[in-house]
């Protein structure tokens, strides 16, 4: 079978001794930064970029990916034990998984979020590889038009799918897209927005206005409630679920991996809703129902694996249509950007160490997780105590190193203090940042794709309503937009983000 | 007399606008073309109204929907002053000062930003950061940068 041969090529690939280490220190810095509460994966791959551009390709991916991933493992941990959630995506776990570790089962709660975010993960990377193939095959044959309404679609997606006001996450898409035309036209040779500064000719560099944005931004809006994290935490005992434990995890595993490995591939879906998601479901099918909330193992189980499927299967439209789902993705293609590597349909055919070899190396990732979730738990427990007063000039310092590295231009760290500026006064007004990135990165392929469909059809818009595949984009687009304006649904995106 | 009910939104708005007209104005010499060829200023101005109408859109809303109780918001000028004067700071003294003693004045500078921070772990964080930083990217990674720069005159030539 042809997927026996790829796999054995992403084995061969992402066993080699240095994959194996940069996916393991992925995951390690992945559980790390997941553990604490005010990094996130973006903020941290956002500064990692500039190293990734010393490494292999393949090196440097699996070693973001495993960043990824390995938050989801991370953040649960404590949202477990103290009740304070490193990741979004662990919130909802804090709710039954706090609860638990009051009840003296700390140890059952973490082992079946570490387990069932290997199960999830296993299955996620299986997906992967059985979906990604067809998928680039199909996207082949995608023209400019068929391109352009895919990235409508991600975008309007992404929106939807944002929680806060729809309009604003539209402006912020709109402000990234216009963002990503500073620099020299490709098409016609001249400089756009450019002042004269020699170093805007490329456009805004990708890494310090992310850094900017999501790195000091964050610092600047955590130094505006700093708490004493008290860290209350008995000892960690008893790693292992009864018998009845067992049984009742499987279904709420089963039904969390299948729930968050269908919203990770929407763009804009990902590892947070795959979670608030999977917790509602089970809620609501759960023979336990009543005690969720008060310690059920159910809602720890089903988000837990929710959220590790939703991040990996994010990665299969990257991969296959080159076209990123969430700002982590959108790091991602800048990440192979910066390697020479044009995300697309291509990228299967034309580097397949590199794609098999990252689909292979998120399971030995996920292997290494575990191993390092549960046995060294008592690690991540002491590093809670690091002084978030410690950590942020450490941040500060690395960002501005990152930044300066890139180009070996002092330009780029002005224009990421610059991008911390925008940032702090859009979160000021109630603007999310991640729909900006994700307009940013996609702006200039909007636009190319957008200039050879009017190109072929020679000015007429209708091109994008005269191929069926745009058409039902489009149409899904819509759909997608009239879904979340209709009151109904608009409410109960309320619920799930006020919960 | 028109009420606005959400303030932060209204101004909110009135900034998308504004950024709109701003990108209008700068890229007023670029050539639109039409859409058949779109010329470098098309995607810009294009995007740009759009942005005007999500604005005004914005705007409205303001006006006719409350705004939510939340928190009180919570301002730190020190704090913000310090962490973004500091990666200008950065920018400004790398190549003078060299690598190790930016990352201390950095650090140190930016430590203070804290509620929390005090000199003694300031100092030590920063020095270990700095002696950290050497090691990891000139000798590790090979960046181009020295440890100590033209302006100290004793570790110039270390």
């Amino acid at each position: 079978m042809d997927i026996f041969s790829n796999l054995l090529l992403g084995a061969s690939t992402a066993f080699l001794p240095m994959n194996l280490f940069y996916g393991f220190v992925g995951c390690l810095l992945g559980t790390a930064i997941g553990v604490l509460p005010g990094l996130g994966p973006t903020a941290t791959i956002a500064m990692l970029l500039p190293i990734t551009f010393g490494l292999p390709p393949e090196s440097a991916l699996i070693m973001l990916a495993g960043i990824f991933y390995g938050a989801q493992y991370g953040g649960s941990t404590t949202a477990i034990l103290i009740n304070l959630p490193g990741e979004s995506s662990s919130v909802v776990t804090a709710i039954d998984g706090y609860q638990m570790a009051r009840n003296g089962r700390a140890g059952a709660a973490l082992a079946t979020a570490a387990l069932g975010s290997f199960f999830a993960g296993t299955v996620a990377t299986i997906l992967l590889a059985l979906a990604a193939p067809p998928l680039a095959a199909v996207a082949l044959n995608f023209g400019p038009a068929e391109y352009f309404s895919l990235m409508v679609l991600g975008l309007v997606a992404s929106v939807a799918l944002a929680s806060g006001s729809l309009l604003k996450a539209m402006a912020m898409i709109v402000f990234g897209l216009i963002l990503g035309t500073v620099g020299t036209d490709v098409e016609s040779g001249t400089p756009r927005y450019v002042f004269d500064i020699p170093e805007l000719y490329d456009g805004l560099n990708f890494v310090a206005v992310s850094m900017g944005i999501f790195g000091l931004c964050e610092i600047l809006r955590n130094l505006e409630h700093e708490r004493k994290r008290s860290v209350g935490i008995k000892k960690v005992s008893g790693l292992m679920l009864t018998k009845d434990e067992f049984k009742r995890v499987r279904g709420p595993v089963l039904r969390g991996t299948a729930l968050g490995s269908f919203l990770g591939v929407l763009p804009g879906g990902g590892a947070m809703l795959a979670s608030f998601a999977a917790y509602a479901m089970e809620k609501r099918l759960s023979p336990n129902r009543a005690q969720f909330g008060k310690g059920a193992i159910e809602g720890v189980a089903a988000p837990e694996s929710a959220n590790n499927a939703g991040a990996q299967t994010s990665f299969i439209p990257m991969l296959t249509l080159g076209i990123p789902g969430n700002p982590v993705m959108a790091l991602m293609v800048g990440a192979m950007i910066l390697q020479g590597i044009t995300p697309g349909p291509n990228v299967i055919s034309d580097e397949p160490a590199l794609f098999w070899g990252m689909i292979v190396s998120m399971w030995s990732g996920n292997l290494m997780l575990v191993i390092l979730n549960l046995p060294l738990i008592g690690l991540w427990v002491r590093m809670l105590t690091v002084p978030y007063h410690l950590l942020f000039p450490a941040i500060i310092g690395f960002c501005c190193i990152g930044a300066y590295s890139i180009n070996n231009s002092v330009f780029d760290v002005f224009m990421m203090a610059g991008f911390s500026v925008v940032g702090f006064a859009l979160s000021k007004l109630r603007f999310e940042p991640a729909p900006l990135l994700l307009g940013f990165v996609l702006g200039s392929m909007l636009e190319e794709n957008l200039r050879r469909a009017m190109l072929i059809s020679q000015g007429d818009p209708m091109i994008f309503l005269r191929s069926p595949l745009s058409l039902s984009l489009l149409i899904f687009a819509l759909i997608v937009l009239a879904l979340v304006l209709s009151p109904s649904i608009s409410r109960k995106r309320e619920e799930a983000f006020t919960e | 007399m028109l009420k606005i009910r959400n303030g932060r939104d209204f101004v909110g708005g009135l900034t998308m606008i504004c950024v709109a007209l701003l990108f209008i104005w700068f890229g007023r010499d670029l050539e639109v073309g039409n859409s058949f060829q779109m010329g470098p200023g098309y995607f810009p101005t294009m995007l740009s109204l759009v942005l005007i109408a999500i604005g005004v859109l914005i705007i409205v809303q303001s006006i006719t929907v409350h705004a939510e109780e939340g928190e009180p918001e919570a301002w730190n000028w020190r704090g913000y002053f310090l962490v973004i004067v500091g990666p200008v700071f950065f920018g400004l003294a790398l190549s003078g000062l060299g690598l190790a003693p930016t990352i201390f004045l950095l650090v140190v500078g930016v430590a203070a930003a804290s509620k929390h921070a005090n000199w003694r772990h300031s100092i030590l964080l920063a020095l270990f950061l700095s002696v950290c930083s050497v090691f990891l990217f000139t000798r590790l990674l090979s960046l181009p940068i020295s440890a100590f720069g033209p302006w100290l005159p004793f570790f110039g030539d270390l």
